[in-house]
């Protein structure tokens, strides 16, 4: 590679503010105790958070469901951030947090909580992976932001992508596997299948539409200008 | 001195769980927490199964599921952590089944056999058993709670239900019957009521098999439990910080909840979309409190040298695998193939 063709390349991975935030592993750099404890300390305030949305907003709160799931726009604004702990954080959060210690059961609560992995999974690969590079902030900042850094956002396209992909695709994922596995355990009746998918698409998008946007003006530049927002996957 | 005060630790009475505390030497607190985890997991296994047998088998094994529920409350009895869950959980689990048990009957009118009417009411006000029930459950409950409201609003539920059975309405349980007219009844699947009952103890189980578990389990337990399964000493200590850090953030919350009540946030009376966003807004001081703590306790494990430790001290708080341990895994196995595997049913047995 020519060395023109190297400083192209150069100035186009940097193109926007965002374009460091990639699925790489994360520079190969080594996890910090100061990460870890990080890490850590998210995962249970996930817990703590899925706990209170299902006890104090779940009238069903033995099957693990909430009418609003405040902690989903957490863990994925978190995934966001720190990446594979994030995710970690929403599985871990759910099984825990809105599964044993509501009351639900360890087998429900480990096989139910696969409907809080599969979309902050999904999700960051698709913001880090491809939206990041057509002009869309992964860590959702253009949803607030009319400039990031000198580059201007696309506010409009911002809220399109984040409400096909986040508040209907990945939900609909989400209910659909949730109360799913919970029907196949026995857990919700034949009648009131449709009932329940509901609440729970129905919960966890209000609570992406209304709070995600608090979180993200309210955090995002903290956590950024600490260097704390992982490059990719691990760090 | 440090031998006095490892001694002083070991010698506790009661030792903090995840959700509360439990006596030291019951046979509960003896047991494993692989032992205990295995237990619940098979518990929960055999109670999903057992309420979730069709009918055209024979329906929910009533009989299993309310001897797993005894089995429950027993060791709960035995850990001695059953008075704290009768005045806190329990009463809060009981409108939930309850709430259950009406959810299974009204959603699951598919299943076959004949049906059995139900009263929205019956054309006539009842003196009876149902009267009895009134009575009983508000004076009950307004003994203990020195109010009207609640007491007289949780009798008249009860109530309500106790007269909606149309079978219910003959002596021994209708003594008296005032016409009033009006006579609105609808019918079920009488087998509704058997999967509606199953669904309720099943609940039961699994509701307080994980309070057995959380009652009776302490975060340096599953650290060193994770040690023995040969799990790095990093991730043990991480699984014991996560675990150790759910209480401080719950006390965050509620120092935040009450710093913002009072600045007047609920003072006045707001929509629920406005309540909705102040949740969010609770959450950011303590999401802004969490990274301030973890960047704390990165700075002091950094000062200990945790990075560069290569034989860090391990945890003492392991315990061997005792004779009990292999007893008790050994009947839930068997349990567990007499049941799921080989699909017989304890009702059987009676």
């Amino acid at each position: 590679m020519s060395n023109t063709e190297t400083v192209k390349s150069a100035v186009a991975q940097d193109k926007y503010p965002w374009s460091k935030y990639t699925l790489g592993i994360g520079g190969g750099r080594k996890v910090t105790s100061t990460q870890y404890t990080l890490y850590i300390v998210q995962i249970a305030v996930i817990i703590i958070l899925s706990y209170l949305s299902v006890v104090m907003l779940g009238p069903l709160s033995f099957s693990g469901i909430s009418f609003f799931y405040f902690v989903y726009p957490f863990f994925m604004v978190f995934t966001e951030w720190w990446g594979l702990w994030g995710i970690l954080a929403a599985y871990i959060g759910c099984v825990v947090g809105a599964g044993l210690m509501v009351g639900l059961g360890i087998v429900p609560s480990i096989l139910y909580s696969v409907a809080d992995l599969v979309p902050p999974l999904v999700m960051f690969i698709i913001y880090r992976g491809f939206l990041g590079k057509m002009g869309i902030d992964p860590l959702f900042r253009d949803l607030t932001d009319k400039q990031i850094g000198e580059t201007k956002t696309h506010r409009g396209m911002a809220w399109v992508w984040f409400i096909l992909i986040n508040v209907v695709v990945l939900n609909l994922i989400s209910a659909q596997l949730g109360i799913g596995i919970e029907y196949q355990l026995g857990l919700v009746p034949p009648s009131a299948y449709w009932y329940y998918w509901a609440g729970w698409f129905v919960g966890d998008a209000i609570a992406m539409i209304i709070i995600t946007p608090i979180i993200v003006k309210g955090l995002t530049s903290l956590v950024e200008r600490q260097g704390l927002v992982n490059t990719g996957w691990i760090t | 001195m440090a031998k006095e005060d490892a001694e002083a630790r070991t010698k506790k009475e009661y030792v903090r769980t995840f959700i509360f505390s439990m006596k030291v030497g019951t046979p509960v607190e003896k047991l494993h927490v692989i032992t205990k985890a295995l237990m619940i997991v098979i518990m929960s296994i055999v109670a999903l199964y057992m309420f979730d047998i069709p009918i055209s088998k024979g329906g929910p094994d009533i009989a299993g599921l309310v001897f797993l529920l005894a089995l429950v409350f027993v060791l709960l009895g035995l850990a001695r952590s059953a008075k704290y869950l009768v005045t806190s959980y329990l009463l809060l689990a009981l409108p939930v089944l309850f709430g259950e048990f009406f959810w299974w009957l009204f959603f699951d009118r598919a299943l076959p056999g004949p049906t059995i009417p139900f009263y929205i009411w019956p054309g006539y006000f009842p003196i009876g058993i149902s009267t009895v029930l009134f009575l009983v459950v508000f004076f009950g409950l307004y003994y203990r709670m020195r109010s009207v409201m609640w007491p007289l609003i949780a009798a008249l539920i009860l109530w309500f239900i106790s007269i909606t059975p149309a079978f219910l309405d003959v002596y021994p349980y209708t003594w008296v019957a005032i016409k009033t007219g009006g006579l609105f009844a609808f019918t079920l699947p009488s087998a509704s009521v058997t999967v509606a009952f199953g669904k309720v103890l099943g609940y039961g189980v699994l509701i307080y098999t994980s309070f057995l578990f959380l009652l009776t389990t302490r975060d340096t337990e599953i650290a060193g439990a994770l040690r023995q399964l040969k799990a790095s000493f990093r991730a043990a200590f991480f699984a014991a910080l996560m675990f150790r850090n759910l209480n401080i953030i719950l006390i965050d919350y509620e120092n935040i909840r009450t710093a913002q009540r009072a600045r007047g946030a609920e003072v006045q009376r707001r929509n629920i979309l406005a309540r909705i966003v102040d949740l969010a807004y609770i959450a950011i001081p303590l999401v802004a409190s969490m990274i301030k703590r973890s960047t704390e306790m990165g700075v002091a494990l950094y000062a200990r040298g945790f990075e560069n430790a290569k034989k860090p001290v391990d945890y003492k708080e392991t315990k061997g695998i005792s004779y009990m341990d292999v007893i008790v895994i050994a009947i839930m196995v068997g349990f567990l193939v007499y049941t799921v595997i080989l699909g017989h049913t304890i009702r059987a047995l009676i």
